[in-house]
């Protein structure tokens, strides 16, 4: 008597799923439940964004760059910004810097809660997801009365912001951080330290550190993974040197490091030290200053190269821009975090059931419009 | 009772003569007209709960009508109303490759279920289709007639989100049977009927003259028995926690992804029929039924009537409650629970009510 | 063994934890409904106030407008578009006609028979706004908000509805100053500047 093979199936995640987090289609090899092995096919929304940058000038790129991470865009057109004033060694004064750390942290903090907001509906938890999006809008209209966008924004310019700071905002991104801090325990108790949330994401999909630097993934993931990399300390640009903050390294306290849980937790507790930072930014923002003082009248860097990498809520984002002197770069490039990321969902994924590969996949936090660019 | 008594009266109306099976089909045929109208007005009802209910857990209002025109009357009510229209006016689309007769009967083999279990639900001191002396066991079995429908309407479907689906609620439904029974052991234990109307009278009086005699407060062991049977009874409706089988995430919709307008609806309106069913059971059983909680007061018909309903819709609520706060189990999770941790408890629990009427008398 | 209880244990707390907080939720929907029913209830306008040079207008982007009475033909918004949803024309008029003068008292020199924004590929970058020289082109709440108050709401039907056309140049003008193709001459001298 011989033993009786079952055949494997093959199962397709598709591009239209409830929660591929954007246009994403995994062909899944599974044996039952279990699955054998994924292969992510990419590119349902590529635009042609670097090949649209060699006809663009400078800052006709900024509001393209938004719309790559649309999540996160004030990182995006910060690193950007920063590449660009690095080669064109432009000094801005301390009101833009400061301004533009709040900026970047508040949509650090945003981006993160619909991170864990999408994270818990792919689990089934279907009201954290809006709590933290109610929390989100908050951030949405402070970014309204600053500069008229909800979400793409286009407010970093080379050398400058696009508008100054209204009257009262300072005001009230204090209300918003005194509102916001009890909210944190709230969603920790509601999902966090919930036991069936522990139970499926606890010694799931665990990325161990090799792994992930074999990978090149970077960002939450890889501090979850226990290696502690953030680029806001250790290759430090803008005026993040001046702030204090803690960078969150998972410690595997329900299960193994690198597992979901942590990565969870790493996001939760980033979003803390940004409130930390956002605080001392009001502290210490100078109120006199015109934002506009730095912008150069043509924007013409001289030839040569550059790659700049910044800390996004993704993980490493880096922009490799090429000049040759004319009003408009010969190439951009731009370095995605959320495509590594993609890349080692098929290292950790395999073995695991289904409904883990879409816990893993939302744990991952990624973009879609990124990664496709 | 209201099968016996149709079929006395048709009797002396027609000259058929009583045991004629005409008049047992005309009754049974008139009979099934009220379980129909309250499996209908259940959907409603539920289903404008539910919207409401996790509309404000999550601080937003749900369904609201407001301004001119074509709306959903004030504060949403029209709006089951208006979904059940919609959905009568849509194209029924069968897939190219499903299984045509398969596809078809599923939706009915999973409306039985729920349709017959209720002919068995006590009401009212007199309001009851059938006071089988096999109440309990009855409903019980008849109950997982569901799985059939469900596995049918997965496997003809022909695809693999489906399939998954079914096969996954399969396991689940036959496998929590298993604890619901056991807890259904311990009520019978005390009671020594299987009857509904014979359980709820041994639920009559007061326990040292405050509380009502209710069998969930009769010993700490049937309190833990509701629980189990809550919680199983909870899973064999698939509702989150344990809803795998039509997870939405992960599976679009698991079994009844491909269904479309009428057909759909039938899955939906026996998900809330059974939701009925198990909260009905757990009323009856550790609850007391039509009796008021204040034991002597309130007792009369129309207020059984009332009580009943009030219990039922007072463990829909939590059932509600559940679904909106909860993640998902995962399917070997969810077969853990069942197996190694609640049928030890209801064994136990067996073993503890059998002790306890033993050393009380 | 102790594992087991103490995860039946901690299932029990802090699924109760967490159905406490729904519960709260549920009961306080009055003071915390986030719900806007639109469009019976609008988002107000966010206010904002400058503070310094500008008076206080709105930010918000919204449908854009020119007013065509001001605009000189640069072109500098048509350069700064970076999806190139700006289409204008210009033709240049002798020297000493007189074609108005601008709200900031600018002399016209061009005549602009074509301006049209397709309000359907714009991305609503703000772009176009700031190298306008007599800000004529802005998103409506923007400088001139009594005149022109913000607009979000301007969906259509067709997609020609959204090709906004503001040029006010009537044909007459048109046929005046486009001068006839005139035969090759050897230039001497004054050239139409």
């Amino acid at each position: 008597m011989g033993i009786v093979h079952g055949e494997e199936m093959v199962l397709n995640i598709g591009p239209q799923h409830p929660s591929t987090h954007g246009v994403l289609r995994l062909k899944v090899h599974t044996d039952g439940e279990v699955v054998s092995k994924i292969i992510p096919y990419i590119g349902y929304l590529h635009r042609c964004f670097e090949k649209h940058c060699e006809n663009l000038s400078y800052e006709q790129i900024i509001p393209f760059t938004d719309r790559c991470d649309y999540i996160g865009s004030m990182n995006n057109n910060f690193g950007y910004v920063v590449a660009v004033e690095e080669m064109m060694d432009i000094q801005v004064s301390e009101k833009v810097e400061h301004i533009r750390v709040i900026m970047a942290e508040l949509n650090r903090i945003a981006s993160h809660l619909l991170a864990l907001g999408t994270f818990g509906m792919d689990v089934g938890a279907f009201t954290p997801f809006l709590y933290m999006f109610r929390d989100r809008e908050r951030i949405l209209d402070l970014f309204e009365i600053t500069c008229g966008a909800r979400l793409l924004y286009n407010y970093m310019w080379v050398g400058g912001l696009s508008h100054d700071l209204p009257v009262g905002f300072v005001e009230k991104v204090y209300k918003f951080l005194d509102y916001f801090e009890p909210q944190l325990k709230e969603y920790n108790d509601l999902l966090m330290y919930n036991k069936i949330f522990i139970e499926r994401t606890a010694d799931v999909g665990v990325l161990p550190p090799e792994v992930a630097v074999n990978y090149g993934v970077t960002g939450p993931n890889l501090r979850a993974s226990g290696i502690k990399w953030d680029l806001r300390k250790n290759e430090s640009y803008s005026i993040y040197d001046s702030f204090s903050f803690e960078v969150p390294v998972g410690k595997g306290q329900m299960g193994t490091i690198g597992d979901c849980w942590d990565r969870y937790w790493v996001r939760a507790e980033e979003m803390k030290e940004s409130i930390g930072i956002v605080r001392q930014a009001l502290k210490t923002l100078p109120v006199e200053g015109d934002v506009h003082e730095a912008m150069p009248k043509k924007i013409r860097p001289p030839k040569g190269s550059i790659y700049k990498r910044t800390e996004s809520p993704r993980g490493d984002l880096g922009f490799y821009i090429i000049s040759d002197g004319s009003p408009s770069p010969t190439r951009v490039k731009l370095r995605s975090p959320a495509f590594t990321a993609l890349g080692a969902l098929s290292a950790i994924a395999e073995g695991w059931m289904i409904s883990d590969v879409i816990a893993i996949l939302g744990s991952l936090d990624i973009v879609l419009g990124e990664i496709d660019r | 009772m209201v099968v016996d008594q149709l079929i006395e009266w048709l009797g002396s109306l027609l000259s058929w003569g009583p045991g004629s099976p005409l008049i047992f089909l005309t009754a049974v045929l008139i009979a099934g007209i009220p379980i129909f109208l309250l499996m209908a007005i259940n959907a409603l009802v539920s289903v404008y709960a539910e919207l409401k209910i996790s509309a404000f857990m999550q601080d937003r209002v749900g369904p609201m009508g407001q301004g001119p025109g074509l709306h959903a009357g004030k504060w949403g009510v029209l709006q089951t109303l208006a979904d059940a229209l919609k959905l009568l006016s849509k194209e029924d689309i069968i897939p190219e490759f499903a299984d045509r007769k398969l596809f078809i009967i599923a939706p009915f083999v999973i409306f039985i279920a729920p349709f017959i279990a209720l002919a068995a639900l006590p009401f009212n001191q007199n309001l009851l289709i059938s006071d089988l002396n096999i109440g309990v066991f009855y409903i019980l079995a008849v109950g997982s007639i569901g799985v059939i429908g469900i596995i049918l309407a997965g496997w003809s479907s022909n695809n693999k989100w489906s399939l998954f689906g079914a096969m996954r609620s399969a396991a689940q439904i036959v496998s929590y049977e298993i604890p619901v029974g056991l807890s259904i052991v311990s009520v019978i234990m005390l009671t020594g009927t299987l009857s509904m109307q014979g359980i709820i009278s041994y639920q009559e009086g007061t326990i040292l003259g405050i509380l009502p005699n209710w069998i969930i407060f009769n010993n700490p062991f049937s309190f833990i028995a509701f629980f189990i049977f809550f919680i199983s009874g909870v899973a064999e409706v698939n509702r989150t926690p344990f809803d795998i089988p039509e997870a939405e995430s992960e599976l679009v919709a698991g079994f009844h992804t491909e269904y479309s307008g009428m057909r759909w609806s039938f899955f939906f309106l026996s998900e809330y029929a059974n939701m009925l069913i198990v909260s009905g059971v757990a009323a009856v059983g550790f609850l007391g039924g039509w009796h008021s909680p204040i034991s002597g007061f309130l007792e009369s018909p129309g207020w059984g009537l009332f009580w009943f309903f009030f219990k039922i819709g007072a463990l829909i609520f939590v059932m509600m409650w559940f679904r909106w706060t909860f993640p998902r189990l995962r399917v070997d999770q969810l077969m853990n629970i069942c197996w190694k941790v609640l049928i030890p408890i209801a064994l136990l629990n067996i073993f503890g009510v059998g002790i306890w009427t033993l050393l009380k008398g | 063994m102790s594992k087991y209880f103490y995860d039946i244990w901690s299932s029990i707390s802090s699924s109760m934890i967490g159905m406490g907080i729904t519960l709260k939720h549920m009961f306080l929907i009055r003071k915390g409904n986030v719900t806007l029913q639109y469009p019976e209830e609008k988002w107000p306008r966010p206010d904002r106030n400058i503070g310094f040079e500008h008076e206080d207008y709105n930010v918000i982007r919204s449908r854009l407008h020119v007013d065509m009475d001001d605009c000189i033909g640069c072109l500098k918004c048509a350069r700064a578009c970076p999806v190139d949803c700006i289409k204008i024309d210009i033709i240049k008029v002798p020297k000493g006609s007189d074609i108005g003068t601008t709200s900031n008292d600018t002399k016209k020199r061009l005549l602009v028979p074509r301006f049209d924004i397709d309000m359907t590929e714009c991305m609503y970058c703000n772009l176009c706004v700031y190298p306008c020289p007599e800000e004529c082109i802005f998103m409506t709440g923007g400088p001139n908000s009594p005149k022109h108050p913000i607009d979000y709401e301007f969906s259509e039907y067709n997609r020609e509805g959204l090709i906004y056309k503001f040029a006010t140049v009537t044909e007459e003008e048109v046929q005046k100053y486009t001068e006839p193709e005139l035969p090759e001459q050897p230039s001497e001298g004054e050239s139409a500047d």
